[in-house]
């Protein structure tokens, strides 16, 4: 972590609407390289529709700026991101039927890079991820999602993670249904990321997974704002209280 | 009730032609009299009523011949295709007559036979499987039909490497195949239909006979210049403990009607039908299929997918019958159709006729646009919106694909693969 460079992505003043409904009231974050910040809070206080809108949901109107290593992304769509260097693991990752894991992932890798990769080298790279996370080769071959298991689906996203390199990545609940040798898995993909200055953003509504990650800022988000941040310590005190405590700095309209 | 159509759109078929279409050609008095006996079907002339399941979504009357078929001779054209070492045999019929014929060394030593069908056809098998009765496209075919080819592979012979018809598109065609597999004979044969161009017509017919016991894998690939109207009908009759599997791709002409199936006649008979088909601007689609099952524990199944964008239409009806004696039976039935645009229309009817209870039978049929969500997440992966498109089209249809021997499965996909990259 060097809090000497320039963050790797920064938001402000981002407003979502889901209709006519505002879920996400303004929040502005900033993300050094290599940074993990965990984003907290219960259930339907808006963090999903956070990520997603950020990534370029197309259901979603997202207000505010939304800044990528230094450049105003806050109007391109989600390909364009992704191609600048922002990703999204997703809390329910969609099977798109009849399209294998590698080639999906050859063709993501392409985009990303900006250049074809040969298909020997992109093979063992695969591979090589792929065992990281101990993942059996031959799921290389299947499609992608596509009557996967929750585990699974979350170890395919960590590993695009690991392949795709992203500058800042968002981890929409990627702890969620996971056992405690695949959340172990999963922290390891999230470390080594972070190892090389990947900056992320940890959503999730338990502190399980900080067991294994150890953020260096936690956020507490409470309908539709950051009502608080703080270090690691903040984790603790909400696995130990809860967020009831909380509830009047949310009816005070956050930070 | 809808008015009949005009029976002054009959097509013009002089006696005297098909008399001397027939002399011309060599072909033996049971030929001609199966021609007689057809153009006596059409006479006097009606189209098919439009009420007619068969033909609802689609005028019959596209496909009707402009003048007398039989009135010319063969075109003037010198086509050219080679056997290559991954083919059995390679046929190529242009202009109204088989025009190359090659086989394999291998091929020929075991006793497999293609020759032009006008000289050949008097065997036995020669509209036994399509008859003229079928409907009137058919009973034009077998009354005009001008340049055929029979195949015929010996009992027991496997080949390795497939046979490939190749079908050119001219002016009129009116094409003819007659496939004889016999008893545990085993191959691929594929039939490409190609050329054309504007007001091109095909009215085409396909017989395959598989003994019993036989393996045979045919392919029906279809990729007309834009501009072709064309009919084909294929079906095959499978003997006994025989395996049939049938993959269906469609990609060109302007209107293409396809009637396709197999009869299960024998005990323990297996088919299989796998088909795409990709539509895009104002093609329109029209296939039917059918499963008729008429002996004993015989199996079937279907799994065909479309995918159109553009003002494409596509109808797909899909019949499965089960006789009254074909108890012990299962058949399954799939269609998807997937629109890539607000123009795109597609219907999917399955018909059902189950004749017995002793039967295990599902179909299943989806008309839907591309998923939103899935075009998310492949464009969160930098995937740009037309990429993403053609990654979740292929794979949709890849599905179906991943079911075709090797050959046919890589040439389709390829296929696939230049359409997706022309859209």
């Amino acid at each position: 972590m060097n809090h000497d460079s320039n963050p790797v992505f920064s938001c402000a003043g981002v407003r979502i609407h889901i209709g006519e409904k505002e879920v996400v009231k303004g929040v502005d974050l900033t993300v050094q390289p290599g940074e993990i910040h965990a984003i907290m809070g219960p259930n339907g206080s808006g963090k999903s529709t956070l990520a997603n809108g950020l990534m370029g949901h197309p259901a979603y109107a997202v207000e505010g700026t939304v800044t990528l290593a230094g450049e105003d992304v806050s109007s391109l769509p989600p390909d364009e991101k992704a191609r600048r260097g922002m990703f999204l693991a997703f809390q329910y990752p969609v099977a798109v039927p009849g399209v294998t894991v590698a080639s999906f992932l050859r063709a993501a890798v392409s985009a990303v890079r900006g250049a074809d990769v040969p298909v020997r080298e992109f093979r063992k790279e695969l591979l090589e991820r792929m065992a990281d996370l101990e993942m059996d080769p031959a799921f290389a071959g299947r499609y992608l999602n596509d009557g996967f298991s929750g585990g699974e689906k979350k170890r395919v996203e960590i590993l695009q993670l690991l392949m795709l390199k992203p500058r800042f990545a968002l981890l929409d609940e990627t702890d969620s249904g996971l056992d405690i040798d695949a959340l172990k898995v999963v922290a390891r993909g999230i470390n080594t990321a972070a190892s090389n200055d990947t900056g992320m953003v940890l959503v999730t509504h338990y502190q399980r997974l900080l067991n294994y990650v150890h953020p260096h800022v936690v956020h507490v988000f409470m309908d539709g704002r950051i009502v608080r941040t703080g270090g690691p310590e903040l984790a603790l005190e909400l696995e130990e209280r809860g967020y009831d405590w909380l509830e009047p700095a949310a009816a005070a309209g956050g930070v | 009730m809808a008015s009949r159509p005009a029976v002054e759109a009959a097509p013009t078929l002089a006696l005297e032609h098909i008399d001397a279409l027939s002399r011309a050609a060599g072909e033996d008095a049971g030929i001609l009299a199966i021609r007689r006996e057809a153009r006596a079907r059409l006479t006097p002339f009606a189209l098919p009523d439009r009420a007619n399941h068969l033909w609802r979504y689609t005028n019959p009357a596209r496909f009707l011949p402009d003048g007398d078929p039989t009135a010319q001779g063969p075109a003037d054209v010198s086509p050219t295709w080679r056997l290559d070492e991954s083919l059995s045999v390679a046929a190529l019929l242009a202009g109204g007559a088989l025009r190359v014929v090659e086989i394999g060394d291998a091929a020929r030593n075991a006793g497999v036979v293609v020759e032009d069908l006008h000289r050949a056809a008097a065997d036995g098998f020669f509209g036994t499987v399509v008859p003229a009765a079928h409907g009137f496209l058919e009973a034009i075919n077998a009354a005009a039909w001008r340049g055929g080819v029979l195949v015929r592979v010996p009992a027991g012979v496997s080949l390795e490497h497939p046979i490939r018809l190749r079908l050119v598109a001219g002016d009129l065609m009116v094409p003819r195949v007659l496939v004889v597999a016999g008893e545990d004979s085993s191959f691929e044969i594929i039939e490409g239909h190609v050329g054309g161009g504007a007001a091109s017509k095909v009215i085409g017919v396909t017989e395959i006979v598989v003994g019993a016991h036989a393996d045979v894998r045919y392919g029906l690939v279809q990729r007309w210049e834009a501009g072709v109207t064309g009919h084909l009908t294929a079906r095959a009759r499978v003997a006994a403990g025989a395996h049939f599997q049938m993959s269906l791709a469609s990609f060109g002409g302007t209107a293409f009607k396809a009637d396709v199936g197999a009869f299960l006649a024998g005990e323990g008979a297996r088919v299989e039908t796998f088909g795409v088909a990709m539509g895009g601007e104002a093609q329109h689609f029209d296939h039917h299929t059918e499963h008729i099952h008429e002996a004993r524990k015989t199996s079937s199944n279907l799994d065909f997918k479309v995918a159109l964008t553009g003002a494409a239409r596509s109808a797909y009806t899909g019949m499965i019958r089960i006789a009254p004696g074909a108890g012990g039976s299962e058949a399954y039935q799939e269609n998807r159709n997937l629109l890539l645009s607000g123009q795109a229309r597609a219907e999917s009817i399955p018909e059902l006729e189950i004749l017995t209870d002793d039967v295990r039978c599902s179909h299943g049929a989806t008309v839907s646009p591309i998923d939103p969500e899935q075009l998310f997440y492949l464009e969160s992966r930098g995937l740009a919106p037309m990429q993403a498109a053609r990654v979740i089209v292929y794979g949709f249809l890849d599905q179906t694909l991943g079911r075709l021997p090797q050959t046919t499965r890589e040439r389709i996909q390829a296929l696939v693969a230049a359409r997706l990259h022309t859209e």
